[in-house]
């Protein structure tokens, strides 16, 4: 049985990870400890809802560790990954600035230590703090920039294109060979929503580029033959 | 584009809401509720998949709702984290009144 909890908060964790967020590492001290105070520590294990499409948004997170699947049913039924988050992220706040439900539903894809600012209080400091008004428009800013991105890929590129671009955005260098390391969470069912597509059409594209000799699909991770290649085959 | 919804999204997600809390087995209280486009999504824990099925099945039966998306966390049941598909075959059940 998973359950989310909440303790008594050491804020030195929350410190350390405004210190690595884009456009929050730069507020004031003033600033910091006024989210400082207000954040609560949470904990989720694997697979556990944080909020769910459609629920009144209550709080903003700030992610500290663990990744976190953000996804939404299109109207048809079929759910679309819209963001896969890494921390140090902040989530759950285009909802609470546009004072509607949460858009999509965010779910950890394995254990997830998070901190939530209740909502009402995140307006409140930026109604007080015009610096953490910009640091919020500049993230959201950089979220826009992202959805531009998603809609271009989804309604332009080829899904094997999305995959080829997708693979070397998350490759990591490992004994001089760019891998892409494949989470216990990291099935073709959740690669598939994250390219806005299904699992058997994934599963054609992977072996496509493999037939091409520009990936390999091993046991725990995706060997980059050819990153040159698989970029020419991003850029289709 | 969607036809008008006769009930909106907020007046759904109440009525089940006060469904589940006024359930005579109050199982359901603890659970969240969140509602779009007419489609539900459940999350919290019950301690049976039987009564997991239930829940489902309440909401199931109320007018308007044209899915349900349960990531109700029961032992043995499904991650909440799946990835989950549904087959929207009624959707007249927004428009039809």
């Amino acid at each position: 049985m998973a359950h989310s909890s909440s303790s008594t908060a050491n804020t030195q964790p929350l410190k350390d990870a405004l210190a690595q967020t884009l456009h929050f590492n730069a507020l004031s001290l003033e600033v910091q400890n006024a989210i400082l105070t207000a954040a609560i520590p949470k904990h989720f294990a694997a697979g556990q809802v944080i909020y769910l499409e459609g629920e009144p948004a209550d709080h903003v997170y700030i992610l500290a560790s663990g990744w976190v699947k953000a996804t939404r049913m299109t109207p048809e039924g079929r759910e679309q990954a819209l963001l896969i988050l890494r921390p140090v992220e902040i989530f759950g706040d285009i909802a609470v600035f546009s004072g509607t439900p949460y858009p999509g539903t965010a779910t950890a894809l394995e254990e997830v230590h998070a901190w939530a600012i209740p909502a009402e209080t995140v307006i409140a400091l930026i109604n007080q703090h015009p610096e953490l008004a910009m640091a919020v428009i500049r993230k959201m800013g950089d979220r826009v920039l992202y959805y531009i991105g998603l809609v271009e890929d989804l309604s332009l590129r080829s899904v094997e294109a999305r995959l080829a671009k997708t693979l070397l955005a998350n490759a990591t260098l490992h004994d001089g060979q760019l891998i892409v390391p494949r989470r216990g969470w990291s099935t073709f069912d959740e690669m598939a929503d994250r390219l806005g597509t299904v699992r058997d059409v994934l599963s054609r594209a992977l072996k496509a580029l493999e037939a091409e000799g520009l990936l390999r699909v091993e046991k725990q991770a995706i060997l980059l033959l050819n990153p040159k290649g698989l970029a020419e085959r991003a850029g289709s | 584009m969607l036809p008008q919804q006769k009930t909106s999204d907020t007046e759904l997600r109440e009525k089940i809401i006060t469904l589940f809390f006024t359930n005579s087995r109050q199982v359901f209280a603890n659970l969240r509720v969140g509602v779009m486009h007419g489609i539900v999504h459940l999350a919290g824990y019950v301690d049976s998949l039987a009564k997991r099925a239930m829940a489902e099945e309440i909401v199931q039966k109320i007018h308007a709702v044209r899915g349900v998306v349960n990531r109700i966390e029961a032992p043995g049941a499904p991650s909440p984290a799946r990835s989950i598909q549904l087959n929207l075959t009624d959707s007249r059940k927004i428009d039809d009144e």
